[in-house]
């Protein structure tokens, strides 16, 4: 316990002295003010004049001035720009030891590589919920100022359990993402991975819709039911499916740490 | 001691667990060495290639990171190491503005801050100005030699080496060559014996007819490598005196560690 306290301590201060830290943080409370913005172009349209291209975007299906359609939005942000953003952050955490060529002074220490491993995955954990979370909260104070009509404690209650099942699911989509850092030693692989899988996961409707509920990256997007009817919520096997590819990420992060030869 | 490429930084690794041997093992201190070595390391200090630090944090940051990762109690460990390495000034600068000199100080510090047995180094002196280099000797020969530290130094740089080692190796793509005592390298050294005088062709048909066959260096100066004239140069002095040829200067010179490793280096390529 004292070896994991130690090396959470490290990476904690590694991560709160870092640039990207506030740079995510800052970009997803953007996201979530950005948001509520749009819903007040659709309730005052005026306000943007002749600009065609933000009033076409507010008055999509998109952005509609009730809470319902608004923590939906929300949900579908943290499925999409989450993954993203939750990617790069576990991509940066390994990757880093090995761009900034740190990682010789993690390997020969009193403390096992796999208590390194497991506080940096403590580490993404914590940092990609605080990133979820200013997009929620950002979200709903900006959505209170610009008084989206239907508020209640009842329906924020509601669409927060969903807003909290989609984050732990894609976040916890990020294990064979630090896996990929580490084998490559760097991060654009790890954030060229999570481009890819968003890009696979958005064209899999159009092409071959069936194999949405096999597909690991779609998951969290089933179980939280936004999807409409034409997906049903995920069966045991798709959530074996996804939590096998989670296990096997930390698994093969692990195994890279401790079997690999560091060079 | 090895050229580039010659299995250095291989064999620290190796000897660190961070890379399995591709045939053989590796041990310290009678333990057989894996990625699992835990306690083994406890002892073990270390510094592979150019020390790297966290970039955006401090000297004392990066100081206080390793103190904790070493599992110390005594917080006082870090300023302990800061004064030793004389980082005092740049303890809260950022690791990234950091000159190459006090970057490798940063990573001695790192590599003894926990007081180990053995401290394993890899081109400790790179980068270091001439100043830098006699300071990190003089902490090196005082962990040795007061506080009993065996210091494992891999290095091209010959001169410094033959300045602070006590045992050396000599390891040429991929094999350790010769392995000996700092005494016993000044026997294999070549010796000879360096006279200069004005008359050196007289001076040259007296030593000959002695049997001391003198040769001219590139120099100018008479080259004796007799072993009887090297163990006896006072002989020698007399023999040129009394036949009239004073030498200004008769001097017995070592083979320097430089000469001596690319002649051994050589020999190698030849016999290969």
């Amino acid at each position: 316990m004292k070896e994991l306290y130690a090396s959470l301590w490290a990476e904690s201060l590694k991560v709160r002295k870092s640039q990207i830290f506030w740079i995510t943080l800052s970009a997803f409370s953007f996201v979530g003010i950005m948001v509520g913005l749009m819903v007040l172009v659709v309730k005052y349209p005026a306000l943007v004049g002749q600009s065609t291209l933000i009033s076409a975007k507010s008055s999509s299906s998109l952005f509609m001035d009730n809470w319902h359609s608004y923590f939906e939005l929300l949900i579908q942000l943290v499925l999409g720009f989450g993954l993203l953003g939750f990617g790069i952050v576990s991509g940066w955490v390994f990757g880093r030891e090995y761009v900034d060529r740190v990682v010789t002074d993690l390997l020969a220490l009193p403390i096992h590589r796999s208590t390194i491993v497991m506080s940096k995955f403590i580490i993404v954990i914590f940092w990609s919920f605080l990133l979820s979370f200013t997009i929620f909260l950002f979200g709903i104070l900006t959505g209170l100022a610009v008084n989206i009509a239907g508020w209640s404690i009842g329906i924020t209650y509601h669409y927060f359990i969903i807003f909290l099942g989609a984050s732990i699911l894609t976040i916890l989509l990020c294990t064979p993402v630090a896996f990929i850092a580490s084998f490559t030693r760097g991060y654009l692989a790890p954030v060229g991975f999570v481009i890819a899988t968003l890009f696979i996961t958005n064209i899999l409707p159009i092409g071959i819709p069936s194999i949405i509920p096999y597909v690991p990256w779609a998951i969290p997007a089933l179980s939280s039911g936004l999807l409409g009817p034409n997906f049903p919520y995920p069966g045991i096997i798709n959530y074996i499916i996804l939590f096998s590819y989670v296990i096997l990420g930390v698994i093969a992060t692990l195994a890279w740490w401790r079997f690999a030869d560091q060079t | 001691m090895g050229l580039n490429g010659a299995g250095k930084t291989t064999t620290i690794r190796m000897l660190l667990g961070m890379i399995k041997p591709t045939s053989g093992e590796s041990y310290l201190k009678g333990e057989k060495i894996t990625a699992n070595s835990h306690k083994l390391w406890n002892s073990i200090g270390y510094l592979v290639e150019i020390p790297y630090s966290y970039p955006e944090l401090t000297i004392r940051e990066n100081l206080e990171i390793v103190r904790r990762l070493r599992l110390l109690n005594d917080s006082s460990a870090v300023d302990v190491v800061i004064e030793q390495l004389h980082l005092g000034r740049y303890q809260n600068r950022k690791a990234k503005n950091l000159s190459l000199g006090n970057a490798q100080r940063l990573g001695l510090a790192k590599a003894i801050i926990h007081k180990p047995d053995i401290l394993i180094l890899d081109e400790p002196a790179n980068g270091l100005d001439p100043a830098g280099i006699v300071e990190i000797r003089e902490l090196l020969h005082d962990l040795a030699f007061n506080k009993g530290v065996t210091v494992f130094i891999s290095s091209h740089i010959l001169s410094e080496i033959s300045k602070i080692a006590t045992r050396i190796g000599i390891i040429h793509e991929g094999r350790l060559i010769q392995e000996m005592d700092i005494d016993q390298l000044h026997q294999l050294r070549k010796r000879r014996l360096l006279i200069n005088v004005e008359d050196k062709n007289g001076a040259i048909s007296i030593l000959t007819k002695e049997g001391f066959n003198p040769t001219i260096t590139e120099d100018g100066f008479l080259k004796i490598i007799s072993a009887n004239a090297i163990l006896h140069p006072e002989n020698v002095n007399s023999l040129l005196v009394h036949s009239g040829y004073v030498p200004s200067l008769l001097k017995v010179e070592e083979e320097d560690l430089e000469s001596y490793f690319l002649r051994i280096i050589g020999e190698m390529d030849v016999i290969k």
